[in-house]
């Protein structure tokens, strides 16, 4: 590239960056008055999208930034869940409940973190869906103040129904904004550097003197926490909640493709994924009730073979060769 | 009621090896999590009840058609879908497999519904005694077939041309690409042979379980365990770690109750991936550097 070409690139970048921004705010103006104007069925759906921009988010630490596949990562979203559920069954605050949730399931990761972070590639991926099936059976057994099979009914807010769900949606809200900062911030820091550099060559990583499996350790903290608040504040937002629900291996895996979709690393990636991926199969649920599994599947299929790295790269790269084929006339 | 056990034990175990060794050798060949692979087998069993159900054949004579049909869409689905996409990223497969999972299991239920079916084999409560023990023939008949076919695909892949393809393209992709073997087919006839495996599995499970779209995701867990417990992309490693399943699993619940087969079997697979984690007979497959 010659270098009035990066010049004229970096221009471009200089232009697209406050496009971006200001959409990123008008975004968050619309979201903040939204429950104002929207019907209970879609301040639901824009409640389910938050969270899934919260646990794709997640997922985008230790995936997308540090290139570990957590494909069973929603083993984190039940732990919430359920720390929240405990909590608040045996009599304790809402608030409690979602500080025990992000902090038991960062403390999970932290412990499990050391002997399944050592492995790598397909075989972190699948042992984390292992830990995903084996937390719902470990629940069954335990019993008392998880329910065991029978599911755990969370006490009734004292709230009227309205409020209670605007109040959630606004929960929801704040931690996609918190966690998408988080992301963002983590990126400039040293922990995030080394994070990337474990992604690109871990061996490499470890020969600069990077601590590969405390920030592995670190990165995977961060991502439960994420993900364990989004099943905290699920847990009181649904009241009831069970093994197969909670632990639900759709959740992680959903917030798998969402990430695909926006694309790995990224800051907003997450954000449109989720956004994209959950607006569309609500759609696709109410027009094809029978054959919504099919339909989500070919568009899965689809996504992955049209569009590997993300939408934003897919269209970039269209919007690039329309420009370049009519750019040179 | 302990050698009862242990004989039921092992015997399902052999089926289990089959279900497995398709999804092992496409797991140690490219590197590909064949999330789907259990939905061949689902459809393997549908192939065997409706040629059961309308043309009243044997389930044991309807497995080459199981196999011939999964053979077909395991091959046009790798040559067509898979191939393009392994070429990005690997791991994204994880995701394409899963998507095709819903397909095939939403087509089933929509094509046949979801109702569960049976087939009843004329011998189908027959039982042999057998050192104290009776031994079901259908299960007797499922774990032989299984073990015949697991030897037969190992030896294929050791003396036939086409089977030491495989293999090299297993060892090394860019060397045996240099010996003029085409990646791009091995990799659609192993999910061919493998998505057939499967299909004979389903066939055989047919008589022993009950048949709906439904029916794969339970193979899903064992499928896992015994990969990782053989060794990834091991055929020999398969069969025994499917035996060795059974057993477990049938051990399990005899001393530990029901409840307890699937936190055994998960407690056996996170502990083979942290200390073993190349299985029993695991080998440098391609799979491992991926």
């Amino acid at each position: 590239m010659s270098d009035a070409a990066i010049l004229q690139r970096q221009a471009k970048v200089s232009t697209f960056r406050p496009l971006l921004w200001t959409g990123v705010a008008v975004g968050l103006v619309v979201l903040c008055v939204a429950p104002l104007g929207i019907s209970a069925y879609w301040l639901r759906v824009l409640t389910t999208v938050l969270m899934y921009v919260i646990i794709t988010q997640g997922l985008n630490v230790i995936v997308g930034i540090t290139g570990y596949h957590a494909f069973g990562n929603g083993v984190f979203f039940g732990i919430g869940a359920y720390a929240c559920g405990a909590c608040m069954a045996a009599g304790l605050p809402f608030v409690v409940g979602v500080t025990g949730a992000i902090a038991v399931s960062a403390a999970c990761a932290l412990i499990l973190g050391r002997p399944i972070l050592r492995l790598r590639g397909h075989y972190f991926a699948i042992a984390t869906v292992a830990l995903n099936l084996a937390a719902v059976q470990i629940i069954i057994q335990i019993g008392g103040i998880t329910g065991g099979a029978q599911g755990l009914a969370l006490p009734l807010s004292t709230w009227e129904p309205k409020p209670l769900y605007v109040a959630i949606y606004y929960l929801m809200l704040a931690g996609a904004v918190v966690c998408t900062a988080i992301v963002a911030l983590l990126l400039k820091l040293p922990l995030g550097f080394a994070l990337r550099a474990i992604r690109d060559s871990e061996r490499a990583a470890a020969v600069m003197g990077i601590d590969t499996t405390k920030a592995k350790v670190f990165a995977w903290a961060i991502s439960a926490a994420m993900t364990g608040f989004a099943g905290g504040v699920w847990a009181y937002w649904i009241t009831f909640i069970e093994p197969s629900s909670a632990f639900d291996p759709g959740v992680g895996v959903k917030a798998y493709i969402m990430l695909i979709i926006g694309g790995m690393g990224s800051v907003l990636g997450p954000v449109i994924g989720a956004s994209a991926m959950e607006i569309v199969s609500t759609l696709v649920w109410g027009g094809f009730l029978k054959a919504h599994q099919l339909i989500l599947g070919v568009l899965i299929v689809v996504i992955c073979i049209v569009a590997p790295n993300g939408i934003i790269d897919a269209g970039a790269r269209l919007a690039r060769s329309w420009r370049s084929r009519h750019g040179a006339s | 009621m302990l050698a009862q056990a242990t004989v039921n034990g092992i015997l399902l175990g052999g089926l289990y090896g089959l279900a497995t060794v398709g999804f092992s050798m496409v797991w140690g060949v490219m590197g590909v999590i064949n999330l789907a692979h259990t939905s061949f087998i689902m459809l393997g069993a549908y192939v065997t009840y409706f040629l059961f159900e309308k043309l009243g054949m044997d389930p044991i004579l309807s497995m080459p058609f199981a196999m011939a049909a999964m053979f077909v869409l395991g091959y046009g689905i790798q040559r067509f879908i898979l191939n393009g996409v392994i070429r990005t990223s690997l791991l994204l497969s994880l995701v394409v497999t899963f998507g095709i999972d819903l397909i095939l299991t939403d087509a089933t239920s929509l094509a046949f519904t979801s109702d569960v079916r049976s087939v009843n084999a004329s011998y189908a409560s027959t039982s042999i005694a057998l050192f104290g023990t009776l031994v079901p023939l259908v299960r007797l008949l499922a774990a032989g077939l299984s073990l015949v076919l697991g030897i037969a695909f190992f030896v294929f892949l050791r003396r036939a041309g086409l089977g030491q393809a495989i293999l090299a393209t297993a060892l090394d992709r860019e060397m045996s690409n240099l010996m003029g073997i085409n990646p791009q087919k091995v990799f659609a006839l192993t999910a061919g042979a493998g998505a057939a495996l499967a299909g004979a599995a389903g066939s055989l499970s047919s008589m022993l379980f009950p048949v709906s779209p439904a029916m794969g995701v339970s193979f899903l867990g064992a499928v896992f365990v015994i990969t990782v417990l053989g060794g990834i992309g091991s055929v020999e490693g398969c069969i025994v770690a499917g035996f060795l399943y059974g057993l477990v699993q049938a051990w399990a619940a005899y001393f530990l109750g029901t409840n307890f087969q699937e936190i055994v079997a998960f407690a056996l697979f996170l502990g083979v991936l942290v200390i073993r984690p190349q299985g029993l007979f695991g080998r440098a497959f391609f799979g491992e550097h991926a």
